[in-house]
Protein backbone atom coordinates (compact mmCIF):
# COMPACT_ATOMS: atom_id res chain seq x y z
CA UNK A 1 0.00 0.00 0.00
CA UNK A 2 1.28 3.39 -0.81
CA UNK A 3 1.28 5.50 2.29
CA UNK A 4 -0.35 8.61 1.06
CA UNK A 5 -1.20 10.06 4.40
CA UNK A 6 0.42 13.36 3.45
CA UNK A 7 -0.92 15.13 0.46
CA UNK A 8 -1.07 18.64 -0.72
CA UNK A 9 -4.02 19.27 -2.93
CA UNK A 10 -3.97 22.59 -4.54
CA UNK A 11 -7.14 24.45 -5.13
CA UNK A 12 -8.29 25.67 -8.43
CA UNK A 13 -7.37 28.79 -10.28
CA UNK A 14 -6.81 31.97 -8.35
CA UNK A 15 -7.56 34.17 -11.28
CA UNK A 16 -9.77 37.04 -10.27
CA UNK A 17 -9.78 36.07 -6.57
CA UNK A 18 -8.89 38.64 -3.96
CA UNK A 19 -6.41 37.17 -1.46
CA UNK A 20 -7.03 38.85 1.89
CA UNK A 21 -4.84 36.66 4.04
CA UNK A 22 -1.56 35.11 3.03
CA UNK A 23 0.93 33.32 5.21
CA UNK A 24 4.34 32.49 3.83
CA UNK A 25 6.62 30.07 5.60
CA UNK A 26 4.85 30.80 8.88
CA UNK A 27 6.45 29.02 11.80
CA UNK A 28 6.26 29.16 15.57
CA UNK A 29 8.48 27.43 18.04
CA UNK A 30 7.82 27.33 21.80
CA UNK A 31 11.12 26.14 23.20
CA UNK A 32 11.67 22.72 21.68
CA UNK A 33 8.13 22.38 20.45
CA UNK A 34 7.53 23.41 16.87
CA UNK A 35 3.86 24.30 17.00
CA UNK A 36 3.58 25.54 13.42
CA UNK A 37 5.99 24.64 10.65
CA UNK A 38 6.35 26.48 7.40
CA UNK A 39 2.66 27.15 6.90
CA UNK A 40 1.62 28.59 3.54
CA UNK A 41 -1.98 29.62 3.46
CA UNK A 42 -4.15 31.83 1.33
CA UNK A 43 -7.61 33.05 2.09
CA UNK A 44 -9.86 34.52 -0.56
CA UNK A 45 -12.41 37.22 -0.07
CA UNK A 46 -15.94 35.94 0.41
CA UNK A 47 -15.14 32.33 1.17
CA UNK A 48 -15.84 30.32 4.28
CA UNK A 49 -12.55 28.62 5.00
CA UNK A 50 -12.24 25.71 7.37
CA UNK A 51 -9.00 25.19 9.24
CA UNK A 52 -9.04 21.70 10.64
CA UNK A 53 -6.77 19.66 12.77
CA UNK A 54 -6.67 17.46 15.84
CA UNK A 55 -6.02 18.91 19.27
CA UNK A 56 -2.57 20.42 19.48
CA UNK A 57 -2.23 20.66 15.71
CA UNK A 58 -1.37 24.35 15.76
CA UNK A 59 -4.70 25.88 14.80
CA UNK A 60 -5.01 28.29 17.70
CA UNK A 61 -1.33 29.17 17.47
CA UNK A 62 -1.82 30.06 13.81
CA UNK A 63 -4.84 32.18 14.67
CA UNK A 64 -2.88 33.84 17.45
CA UNK A 65 -0.12 34.78 15.02
CA UNK A 66 -2.61 36.17 12.50
CA UNK A 67 -4.16 38.33 15.22
CA UNK A 68 -0.85 39.61 16.52
CA UNK A 69 -1.15 37.88 19.88
CA UNK A 70 1.75 35.56 19.20
CA UNK A 71 4.96 36.55 17.47
CA UNK A 72 5.97 34.18 14.67
CA UNK A 73 9.38 32.60 14.86
CA UNK A 74 9.69 32.78 11.10
CA UNK A 75 7.66 33.64 8.04
CA UNK A 76 5.32 36.42 7.05
CA UNK A 77 1.68 37.21 7.38
CA UNK A 78 -0.04 39.55 4.97
CA UNK A 79 -3.49 40.72 5.87
CA UNK A 80 -5.34 42.81 3.30
CA UNK A 81 -2.05 43.23 1.52
CA UNK A 82 -0.33 44.66 4.59
CA UNK A 83 2.52 42.93 6.35
CA UNK A 84 1.53 42.50 9.96
CA UNK A 85 4.83 43.41 11.50
CA UNK A 86 4.58 46.96 10.27
CA UNK A 87 0.91 47.84 9.90
CA UNK A 88 -0.80 45.75 12.47
CA UNK A 89 -3.77 47.89 13.46
CA UNK A 90 -4.48 49.10 9.93
CA UNK A 91 -5.12 45.49 8.96
CA UNK A 92 -6.48 44.10 12.22
CA UNK A 93 -9.14 46.76 12.54
CA UNK A 94 -10.84 45.02 9.62
CA UNK A 95 -10.89 41.71 11.45
CA UNK A 96 -13.29 40.37 14.05
CA UNK A 97 -12.25 37.32 16.00
CA UNK A 98 -13.21 34.96 18.78
CA UNK A 99 -10.53 32.63 20.06
CA UNK A 100 -11.68 29.45 21.74
CA UNK A 101 -14.05 30.19 24.60
CA UNK A 102 -15.14 33.83 24.44
CA UNK A 103 -13.89 35.92 27.32
CA UNK A 104 -15.77 38.86 28.71
CA UNK A 105 -16.02 40.65 32.01
CA UNK A 106 -18.20 38.44 34.23
CA UNK A 107 -19.62 41.29 36.29
CA UNK A 108 -20.84 43.24 33.28
CA UNK A 109 -23.95 42.55 31.24
CA UNK A 110 -23.72 41.35 27.67
CA UNK A 111 -24.49 44.84 26.41
CA UNK A 112 -22.00 46.49 28.74
CA UNK A 113 -19.31 44.10 27.63
CA UNK A 114 -19.92 45.04 24.02
CA UNK A 115 -19.87 48.70 24.99
CA UNK A 116 -16.50 48.20 26.66
CA UNK A 117 -15.17 46.67 23.45
CA UNK A 118 -16.79 49.39 21.39
CA UNK A 119 -14.94 52.04 23.41
CA UNK A 120 -11.67 50.22 22.87
CA UNK A 121 -12.29 49.99 19.13
CA UNK A 122 -13.69 53.51 18.82
CA UNK A 123 -16.45 54.82 16.57
CA UNK A 124 -19.03 52.15 17.34
CA UNK A 125 -22.52 53.45 18.08
CA UNK A 126 -25.05 52.03 20.52
CA UNK A 127 -27.31 51.33 17.57
CA UNK A 128 -24.62 49.04 16.17
CA UNK A 129 -24.39 47.21 19.49
CA UNK A 130 -28.15 46.70 19.49
CA UNK A 131 -27.98 45.49 15.89
CA UNK A 132 -25.37 42.81 16.56
CA UNK A 133 -27.19 41.66 19.69
CA UNK A 134 -30.31 41.20 17.63
CA UNK A 135 -28.43 39.37 14.92
CA UNK A 136 -27.21 36.75 17.38
CA UNK A 137 -30.52 36.59 19.22
CA UNK A 138 -29.34 38.02 22.53
CA UNK A 139 -31.30 41.24 22.67
CA UNK A 140 -33.62 39.97 25.37
CA UNK A 141 -30.79 38.85 27.62
CA UNK A 142 -28.48 41.74 26.87
CA UNK A 143 -28.98 43.30 30.30
CA UNK A 144 -28.12 40.13 32.17
CA UNK A 145 -24.69 39.61 33.65
CA UNK A 146 -22.29 37.69 31.48
CA UNK A 147 -21.61 35.12 34.18
CA UNK A 148 -25.30 34.25 34.13
CA UNK A 149 -25.16 33.28 30.47
CA UNK A 150 -25.21 29.72 29.23
CA UNK A 151 -22.28 28.52 27.17
CA UNK A 152 -24.25 28.91 23.97
CA UNK A 153 -25.14 32.47 24.86
CA UNK A 154 -21.52 33.22 25.64
CA UNK A 155 -20.50 31.92 22.25
CA UNK A 156 -23.16 34.04 20.59
CA UNK A 157 -21.99 37.10 22.45
CA UNK A 158 -18.51 36.28 21.23
CA UNK A 159 -19.79 36.19 17.66
CA UNK A 160 -21.62 39.46 18.27
CA UNK A 161 -18.36 41.04 19.40
CA UNK A 162 -16.73 40.09 16.11
CA UNK A 163 -19.40 41.99 14.19
CA UNK A 164 -19.08 45.31 15.99
CA UNK A 165 -16.77 46.87 13.46
CA UNK A 166 -18.34 45.32 10.35
CA UNK A 167 -15.24 43.26 9.73
CA UNK A 168 -14.19 42.02 6.33
CA UNK A 169 -12.68 38.95 7.91
CA UNK A 170 -14.15 36.99 10.80
CA UNK A 171 -11.98 34.45 12.55
CA UNK A 172 -13.74 31.91 14.70
CA UNK A 173 -11.62 29.50 16.66
CA UNK A 174 -13.69 26.56 17.85
CA UNK A 175 -16.97 28.52 18.04
CA UNK A 176 -18.95 25.47 19.09
CA UNK A 177 -16.44 24.27 21.65
CA UNK A 178 -18.10 22.76 24.69
CA UNK A 179 -21.61 23.29 23.39
CA UNK A 180 -24.39 20.75 23.51
CA UNK A 181 -26.11 19.82 20.22
CA UNK A 182 -28.65 22.62 20.60
CA UNK A 183 -25.92 25.16 21.21
CA UNK A 184 -23.89 23.82 18.31
CA UNK A 185 -26.89 24.18 16.06
CA UNK A 186 -27.41 27.77 17.24
CA UNK A 187 -23.86 28.65 16.30
CA UNK A 188 -24.01 26.74 13.04
CA UNK A 189 -27.17 28.62 12.06
CA UNK A 190 -25.35 31.87 12.59
CA UNK A 191 -22.46 31.05 10.32
CA UNK A 192 -24.25 31.57 6.99
CA UNK A 193 -25.35 34.99 8.23
CA UNK A 194 -21.74 35.91 8.81
CA UNK A 195 -20.48 34.97 5.39
CA UNK A 196 -21.59 37.02 2.48
CA UNK A 197 -20.05 38.47 -0.65
CA UNK A 198 -17.67 40.87 0.93
CA UNK A 199 -17.12 39.11 4.24
CA UNK A 200 -14.80 36.17 4.70
CA UNK A 201 -14.96 33.61 7.48
CA UNK A 202 -11.96 31.69 8.76
CA UNK A 203 -13.31 28.85 10.85
CA UNK A 204 -11.16 26.66 13.06
CA UNK A 205 -13.04 23.65 14.22
CA UNK A 206 -12.83 19.98 14.86
CA UNK A 207 -16.57 19.54 14.35
CA UNK A 208 -16.15 18.13 10.90
CA UNK A 209 -19.82 17.73 10.12
CA UNK A 210 -20.36 21.44 10.70
CA UNK A 211 -17.36 22.34 8.61
CA UNK A 212 -18.54 20.11 5.79
CA UNK A 213 -21.90 21.89 5.83
CA UNK A 214 -20.70 25.47 5.83
CA UNK A 215 -17.19 25.70 4.40
CA UNK A 216 -16.16 26.24 0.80
CA UNK A 217 -12.54 25.27 1.27
CA UNK A 218 -10.61 23.59 4.03
CA UNK A 219 -7.05 23.11 5.12
CA UNK A 220 -6.05 20.22 7.33
CA UNK A 221 -3.12 20.63 9.68
CA UNK A 222 -1.40 18.16 11.95
CA UNK A 223 1.51 18.80 14.30
CA UNK A 224 2.01 22.19 12.73
CA UNK A 225 2.24 20.92 9.18
CA UNK A 226 -0.44 21.47 6.54
CA UNK A 227 -1.51 18.17 5.06
CA UNK A 228 -4.11 19.32 2.58
CA UNK A 229 -5.77 22.46 1.33
CA UNK A 230 -8.57 22.26 -1.21
CA UNK A 231 -12.25 22.94 -1.85
CA UNK A 232 -14.53 20.61 0.06
CA UNK A 233 -15.91 19.00 -3.06
CA UNK A 234 -12.42 18.18 -4.30
CA UNK A 235 -11.47 16.57 -1.00
CA UNK A 236 -14.62 14.50 -0.98
CA UNK A 237 -14.37 13.34 -4.58
CA UNK A 238 -10.65 12.75 -4.79
CA UNK A 239 -11.13 9.09 -4.17
CA UNK A 240 -13.62 6.41 -3.45
CA UNK A 241 -14.38 4.23 -0.45
CA UNK A 242 -15.35 0.65 -1.05
CA UNK A 243 -17.08 -1.59 1.44
CA UNK A 244 -16.23 -5.23 0.73
CA UNK A 245 -17.34 -8.44 2.38
CA UNK A 246 -15.24 -11.58 1.80
CA UNK A 247 -14.88 -14.97 3.45
CA UNK A 248 -11.28 -14.38 4.47
CA UNK A 249 -10.96 -10.69 5.26
CA UNK A 250 -7.45 -11.02 6.70
CA UNK A 251 -6.04 -12.50 3.52
CA UNK A 252 -7.95 -10.02 1.39
CA UNK A 253 -6.61 -7.15 3.49
CA UNK A 254 -3.07 -8.42 3.12
CA UNK A 255 -3.44 -8.69 -0.65
CA UNK A 256 -4.97 -5.25 -1.06
CA UNK A 257 -2.49 -3.57 1.31
CA UNK A 258 0.33 -4.75 -0.91
CA UNK A 259 -1.03 -2.89 -3.92
CA UNK A 260 0.69 0.49 -4.41
CA UNK A 261 -2.37 2.28 -5.79
CA UNK A 262 -4.53 1.36 -2.75
CA UNK A 263 -4.55 4.27 -0.24
CA UNK A 264 -5.67 2.41 2.83
CA UNK A 265 -7.36 -0.75 4.02
CA UNK A 266 -9.05 -1.22 7.34
CA UNK A 267 -11.44 -3.63 8.99
CA UNK A 268 -14.78 -2.41 10.22
CA UNK A 269 -16.97 -5.07 11.75
CA UNK A 270 -17.11 -7.78 9.09
CA UNK A 271 -16.22 -5.49 6.22
CA UNK A 272 -13.06 -4.30 4.57
CA UNK A 273 -13.12 -0.56 3.98
CA UNK A 274 -10.79 0.26 1.14
CA UNK A 275 -9.77 3.75 0.07
CA UNK A 276 -9.00 3.75 -3.65
CA UNK A 277 -8.66 6.20 -6.52
CA UNK A 278 -11.87 7.02 -8.32
CA UNK A 279 -13.25 4.53 -10.78
CA UNK A 280 -10.96 1.74 -9.49
CA UNK A 281 -13.53 -0.62 -8.00
CA UNK A 282 -13.13 -3.08 -10.86
CA UNK A 283 -9.37 -3.24 -10.28
CA UNK A 284 -10.00 -4.17 -6.65
CA UNK A 285 -12.34 -6.90 -7.77
CA UNK A 286 -9.80 -8.18 -10.27
CA UNK A 287 -6.99 -8.12 -7.70
CA UNK A 288 -8.99 -10.23 -5.28
CA UNK A 289 -10.13 -12.61 -8.01
CA UNK A 290 -6.51 -13.28 -9.02
CA UNK A 291 -6.08 -14.80 -5.58
CA UNK A 292 -9.34 -16.71 -5.72
CA UNK A 293 -11.02 -14.39 -3.30
CA UNK A 294 -14.47 -13.34 -4.33
CA UNK A 295 -16.48 -10.60 -2.70
CA UNK A 296 -19.96 -11.43 -1.52
CA UNK A 297 -20.68 -7.71 -1.16
CA UNK A 298 -18.99 -4.77 -2.83
CA UNK A 299 -20.48 -1.32 -2.43
CA UNK A 300 -19.33 2.25 -2.71
CA UNK A 301 -19.38 4.26 0.51
CA UNK A 302 -19.93 7.97 0.79
CA UNK A 303 -16.73 9.81 1.52
CA UNK A 304 -17.17 12.22 4.35
CA UNK A 305 -14.89 14.97 5.48
CA UNK A 306 -14.39 12.96 8.62
CA UNK A 307 -13.04 9.99 6.72
CA UNK A 308 -10.71 12.23 4.71
CA UNK A 309 -9.60 13.92 7.90
CA UNK A 310 -8.95 10.66 9.71
CA UNK A 311 -7.10 9.26 6.74
CA UNK A 312 -4.83 12.31 6.48
CA UNK A 313 -4.21 12.67 10.18
CA UNK A 314 -3.59 9.02 10.74
CA UNK A 315 -6.76 8.46 12.69
CA UNK A 316 -6.28 11.18 15.33
CA UNK A 317 -9.62 12.59 16.28
CA UNK A 318 -10.29 16.25 16.63
CA UNK A 319 -12.06 15.76 19.97
CA UNK B 1 -13.75 46.90 42.61
CA UNK B 2 -13.07 50.63 42.79
CA UNK B 3 -16.21 51.24 44.81
CA UNK B 4 -15.29 48.45 47.21
CA UNK B 5 -11.80 49.81 47.69
CA UNK B 6 -13.15 53.31 48.23
CA UNK B 7 -15.55 51.98 50.82
CA UNK B 8 -12.71 50.16 52.55
CA UNK B 9 -10.61 53.31 52.58
CA UNK B 10 -13.39 55.43 54.03
CA UNK B 11 -14.16 52.77 56.60
CA UNK B 12 -10.54 52.45 57.67
CA UNK B 13 -10.21 56.18 58.18
CA UNK B 14 -13.50 56.44 60.03
CA UNK B 15 -12.73 53.48 62.24
CA UNK B 16 -9.25 54.78 62.96
CA UNK B 17 -10.62 58.12 64.06
CA UNK B 18 -13.21 56.50 66.27
CA UNK B 19 -10.64 54.21 67.82
CA UNK B 20 -8.32 57.10 68.52
CA UNK B 21 -11.23 58.99 70.01
CA UNK B 22 -12.07 56.05 72.21
CA UNK B 23 -8.44 55.68 73.32
CA UNK B 24 -8.13 59.36 74.10
CA UNK B 25 -11.29 59.22 76.16
CA UNK B 26 -10.43 56.10 78.14
CA UNK B 27 -8.55 57.84 80.91
CA UNK B 28 -7.09 61.29 81.00
CA UNK B 29 -5.34 61.68 84.32
CA UNK B 30 -4.09 65.10 85.14
CA UNK B 31 -0.58 64.09 84.36
CA UNK B 32 -1.21 61.42 81.79
CA UNK B 33 1.38 60.25 79.31
CA UNK B 34 2.23 62.82 76.63
CA UNK B 35 1.09 60.38 73.90
CA UNK B 36 -2.51 60.83 75.00
CA UNK B 37 -2.16 64.52 74.35
CA UNK B 38 -0.67 63.78 70.96
CA UNK B 39 -3.58 61.51 70.12
CA UNK B 40 -6.01 64.20 71.10
CA UNK B 41 -4.14 66.60 68.85
CA UNK B 42 -4.42 64.13 65.98
CA UNK B 43 -8.15 64.30 66.22
CA UNK B 44 -8.11 68.03 65.98
CA UNK B 45 -8.85 70.05 62.87
CA UNK B 46 -5.36 71.47 62.22
CA UNK B 47 -3.91 67.98 61.90
CA UNK B 48 -6.83 66.49 60.01
CA UNK B 49 -5.29 66.86 56.58
CA UNK B 50 -1.73 65.79 57.44
CA UNK B 51 -3.09 62.84 59.39
CA UNK B 52 -5.33 61.77 56.52
CA UNK B 53 -2.41 62.03 54.11
CA UNK B 54 -0.31 59.95 56.43
CA UNK B 55 -2.96 57.25 56.48
CA UNK B 56 -3.16 57.40 52.71
CA UNK B 57 0.57 56.88 52.33
CA UNK B 58 0.35 53.67 54.35
CA UNK B 59 -3.07 52.04 54.08
CA UNK B 60 -3.57 53.83 50.81
CA UNK B 61 -0.52 52.15 49.33
CA UNK B 62 -1.97 48.75 50.09
CA UNK B 63 -5.30 49.59 48.50
CA UNK B 64 -3.65 51.19 45.49
CA UNK B 65 -1.56 48.07 44.88
CA UNK B 66 -4.70 45.94 45.07
CA UNK B 67 -6.41 48.25 42.60
CA UNK B 68 -3.73 48.24 39.94
CA UNK B 69 -2.84 44.55 40.30
CA UNK B 70 -6.50 43.61 39.99
CA UNK B 71 -7.06 45.95 37.09
CA UNK B 72 -4.28 44.35 35.07
CA UNK B 73 -4.15 40.86 36.53
CA UNK B 74 -7.83 40.12 36.19
CA UNK B 75 -7.57 40.63 32.46
CA UNK B 76 -5.45 37.50 32.48
CA UNK B 77 -7.59 35.72 35.07
CA UNK B 78 -10.74 36.29 33.05
CA UNK B 79 -8.84 35.81 29.76
CA UNK B 80 -10.25 39.09 28.52
CA UNK B 81 -6.70 40.14 27.68
CA UNK B 82 -7.00 38.50 24.27
CA UNK B 83 -10.39 40.03 23.61
CA UNK B 84 -9.11 43.48 24.50
CA UNK B 85 -5.86 43.16 22.58
CA UNK B 86 -7.74 42.15 19.44
CA UNK B 87 -9.80 45.32 19.76
CA UNK B 88 -7.00 47.66 20.73
CA UNK B 89 -4.85 49.73 18.45
CA UNK B 90 -1.73 48.78 20.35
CA UNK B 91 -0.74 46.88 23.45
CA UNK B 92 1.03 49.83 24.95
CA UNK B 93 -2.01 52.01 24.50
CA UNK B 94 -4.18 49.48 26.31
CA UNK B 95 -1.74 49.20 29.17
CA UNK B 96 -1.25 52.94 29.32
CA UNK B 97 -5.00 53.41 29.52
CA UNK B 98 -5.17 51.02 32.46
CA UNK B 99 -2.38 52.79 34.25
CA UNK B 100 -3.86 56.24 33.70
CA UNK B 101 -7.27 55.01 34.82
CA UNK B 102 -5.78 53.57 37.97
CA UNK B 103 -3.93 56.84 38.59
CA UNK B 104 -7.16 58.80 38.29
CA UNK B 105 -8.95 56.44 40.68
CA UNK B 106 -6.08 56.72 43.16
CA UNK B 107 -6.31 60.50 43.04
CA UNK B 108 -10.05 60.34 43.54
CA UNK B 109 -9.50 57.96 46.43
CA UNK B 110 -7.02 60.34 47.99
CA UNK B 111 -9.45 63.23 47.74
CA UNK B 112 -12.20 61.10 49.27
CA UNK B 113 -9.78 59.96 51.97
CA UNK B 114 -8.86 63.50 52.87
CA UNK B 115 -12.48 64.56 52.88
CA UNK B 116 -13.32 61.64 55.14
CA UNK B 117 -10.52 62.55 57.49
CA UNK B 118 -11.68 66.12 57.64
CA UNK B 119 -15.28 65.13 58.31
CA UNK B 120 -14.21 62.70 61.01
CA UNK B 121 -12.09 65.41 62.53
CA UNK B 122 -15.14 67.68 62.63
CA UNK B 123 -17.09 64.90 64.32
CA UNK B 124 -14.40 64.18 66.89
CA UNK B 125 -14.00 67.88 67.59
CA UNK B 126 -17.73 68.16 68.18
CA UNK B 127 -17.78 65.05 70.36
CA UNK B 128 -14.80 66.33 72.31
CA UNK B 129 -16.62 69.57 72.98
CA UNK B 130 -13.94 71.70 71.39
CA UNK B 131 -14.61 74.85 69.45
CA UNK B 132 -14.50 74.85 65.69
CA UNK B 133 -11.56 77.07 65.02
CA UNK B 134 -10.48 77.35 61.39
CA UNK B 135 -7.87 80.00 61.96
CA UNK B 136 -5.21 77.42 61.13
CA UNK B 137 -6.39 77.35 57.52
CA UNK B 138 -4.07 80.01 56.25
CA UNK B 139 -2.86 80.24 52.70
CA UNK B 140 0.48 78.84 53.75
CA UNK B 141 -1.14 75.90 55.51
CA UNK B 142 -3.34 75.08 52.56
CA UNK B 143 -0.48 75.39 50.11
CA UNK B 144 1.58 73.11 52.35
CA UNK B 145 -1.17 70.50 52.36
CA UNK B 146 -1.59 70.82 48.62
CA UNK B 147 2.11 70.04 48.20
CA UNK B 148 1.90 67.18 50.70
CA UNK B 149 -1.05 65.76 48.72
CA UNK B 150 1.15 65.46 45.66
CA UNK B 151 4.08 64.17 47.69
CA UNK B 152 1.80 61.47 49.06
CA UNK B 153 0.70 60.56 45.53
CA UNK B 154 4.34 60.49 44.52
CA UNK B 155 5.28 58.00 47.24
CA UNK B 156 2.39 55.74 46.24
CA UNK B 157 3.64 55.48 42.68
CA UNK B 158 6.56 53.05 43.19
CA UNK B 159 4.42 50.55 45.09
CA UNK B 160 1.63 50.87 42.56
CA UNK B 161 4.07 50.23 39.73
CA UNK B 162 5.56 47.30 41.64
CA UNK B 163 2.12 45.68 41.87
CA UNK B 164 1.57 46.56 38.22
CA UNK B 165 4.82 44.92 37.18
CA UNK B 166 4.27 41.72 39.12
CA UNK B 167 0.72 41.38 37.84
CA UNK B 168 2.11 41.46 34.31
CA UNK B 169 5.02 39.18 35.11
CA UNK B 170 2.76 36.67 36.83
CA UNK B 171 -0.10 37.12 34.33
CA UNK B 172 -2.50 37.30 37.23
CA UNK B 173 -3.75 39.65 39.93
CA UNK B 174 -2.42 37.54 42.78
CA UNK B 175 1.33 37.95 42.18
CA UNK B 176 0.84 41.68 41.85
CA UNK B 177 -1.12 41.93 45.08
CA UNK B 178 0.99 39.46 47.03
CA UNK B 179 4.37 40.79 46.01
CA UNK B 180 3.37 44.43 45.93
CA UNK B 181 1.97 44.32 49.44
CA UNK B 182 4.46 41.75 50.65
CA UNK B 183 7.42 43.89 49.77
CA UNK B 184 5.71 46.84 51.43
CA UNK B 185 5.64 44.94 54.72
CA UNK B 186 8.77 42.86 54.37
CA UNK B 187 10.99 45.85 53.82
CA UNK B 188 10.63 46.73 57.47
CA UNK B 189 11.95 43.35 58.55
CA UNK B 190 14.72 43.26 56.01
CA UNK B 191 15.90 46.80 56.67
CA UNK B 192 15.92 46.12 60.41
CA UNK B 193 18.45 43.36 59.93
CA UNK B 194 20.42 45.46 57.53
CA UNK B 195 20.54 48.35 59.95
CA UNK B 196 21.72 46.06 62.72
CA UNK B 197 24.45 44.64 60.50
CA UNK B 198 26.28 47.93 60.41
CA UNK B 199 28.92 48.96 57.90
CA UNK B 200 27.96 49.35 54.29
CA UNK B 201 25.04 46.97 54.74
CA UNK B 202 23.39 49.44 57.07
CA UNK B 203 23.42 52.00 54.26
CA UNK B 204 21.44 49.82 51.87
CA UNK B 205 18.01 50.69 53.34
CA UNK B 206 18.66 54.25 52.22
CA UNK B 207 18.40 53.00 48.65
CA UNK B 208 15.28 50.94 49.15
CA UNK B 209 11.74 52.18 48.88
CA UNK B 210 10.54 52.56 52.45
CA UNK B 211 13.23 54.86 53.81
CA UNK B 212 12.83 57.19 50.89
CA UNK B 213 9.06 57.17 51.26
CA UNK B 214 9.51 58.04 54.91
CA UNK B 215 11.78 60.93 54.01
CA UNK B 216 9.06 62.48 51.87
CA UNK B 217 6.08 61.72 54.10
CA UNK B 218 7.96 63.21 57.06
CA UNK B 219 7.50 66.59 55.37
CA UNK B 220 3.85 66.29 56.39
CA UNK B 221 4.60 67.76 59.81
CA UNK B 222 2.68 65.33 61.91
CA UNK B 223 3.16 65.61 65.67
CA UNK B 224 6.26 63.84 66.91
CA UNK B 225 5.98 60.19 67.94
CA UNK B 226 2.89 59.70 65.89
CA UNK B 227 3.90 57.96 62.73
CA UNK B 228 1.72 56.05 60.39
CA UNK B 229 4.83 54.33 59.01
CA UNK B 230 2.93 51.12 59.29
CA UNK B 231 4.79 48.52 57.33
CA UNK B 232 7.71 49.79 55.35
CA UNK B 233 9.98 52.21 57.10
CA UNK B 234 12.22 50.92 59.84
CA UNK B 235 12.85 53.53 62.52
CA UNK B 236 16.36 52.19 63.00
CA UNK B 237 17.48 53.08 59.53
CA UNK B 238 18.67 56.52 58.69
CA UNK B 239 16.28 58.66 56.73
CA UNK B 240 17.86 59.88 53.51
CA UNK B 241 17.65 63.44 52.33
CA UNK B 242 14.58 64.68 50.49
CA UNK B 243 16.29 65.14 47.12
CA UNK B 244 17.87 61.70 47.41
CA UNK B 245 14.43 60.30 48.20
CA UNK B 246 12.74 61.90 45.21
CA UNK B 247 15.43 60.74 42.83
CA UNK B 248 15.54 57.20 44.23
CA UNK B 249 11.78 56.75 44.02
CA UNK B 250 11.78 58.18 40.51
CA UNK B 251 14.40 55.66 39.41
CA UNK B 252 12.48 52.76 40.91
CA UNK B 253 9.28 53.94 39.25
CA UNK B 254 10.98 54.29 35.90
CA UNK B 255 12.53 50.84 36.10
CA UNK B 256 9.26 49.18 37.14
CA UNK B 257 7.20 50.83 34.43
CA UNK B 258 9.78 50.23 31.70
CA UNK B 259 10.12 46.54 32.48
CA UNK B 260 6.35 46.16 32.75
CA UNK B 261 5.64 47.78 29.40
CA UNK B 262 8.47 45.90 27.71
CA UNK B 263 7.23 42.53 28.93
CA UNK B 264 3.66 43.28 28.00
CA UNK B 265 4.67 44.41 24.54
CA UNK B 266 6.94 41.48 23.77
CA UNK B 267 5.31 38.43 25.32
CA UNK B 268 3.00 36.07 23.48
CA UNK B 269 -0.57 35.99 24.68
CA UNK B 270 -1.68 32.40 24.47
CA UNK B 271 -4.46 30.38 26.03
Amino acid sequence: MTNQTTKELHSGSEEGNDIILRTTGLSKRFGKLEAVKDLNLELRRGEVFGFLGPNGAGKSTTVGMILGLIAPTAGNIELFGLKLNGNQWAALRRVGAVIEEPAFYPYLSGRDNLEALARAIGGISRAKIAEVLELVGLQERAADRYDHYSLGMKQRLGIASTLLRDPELIILDEPASGLDPAGTKEVRNLLPKLAHESRTVFLCSHLLHEVELVCDRVAIIKQGVMLACAPIHELLTQGQMLQIKVDDPAQAAAILSGLPWIKSVKMENDYLIVDIPKESASRVNAALAEHNIFASELASRNVSLESVFLQLTGGESGD
Amino acid sequence: MTRVLLFVLVSIIAILYLLLLAVSKVTIPAHGPPEIGAIQNLLGLPVALPFALSILSSFGSVLAVILIASSVGNEYNWRTIRTMLICSESRLRLLGAKLISAGIFILIGMVVGIATGFVMSLITTAIGGYAFDFSFATGGYLWGQFLQFWRTFYVLIPYVLLGFLFAIVGRSAMPGIALGIGIFFLESIVTTFMSLAGGWVAKIPGYLLAANVRAITALGNLPQNIGMGFGGANPLSQTPGVTHAFVTLAIYSLVFITVAFYLFHKRDVTG
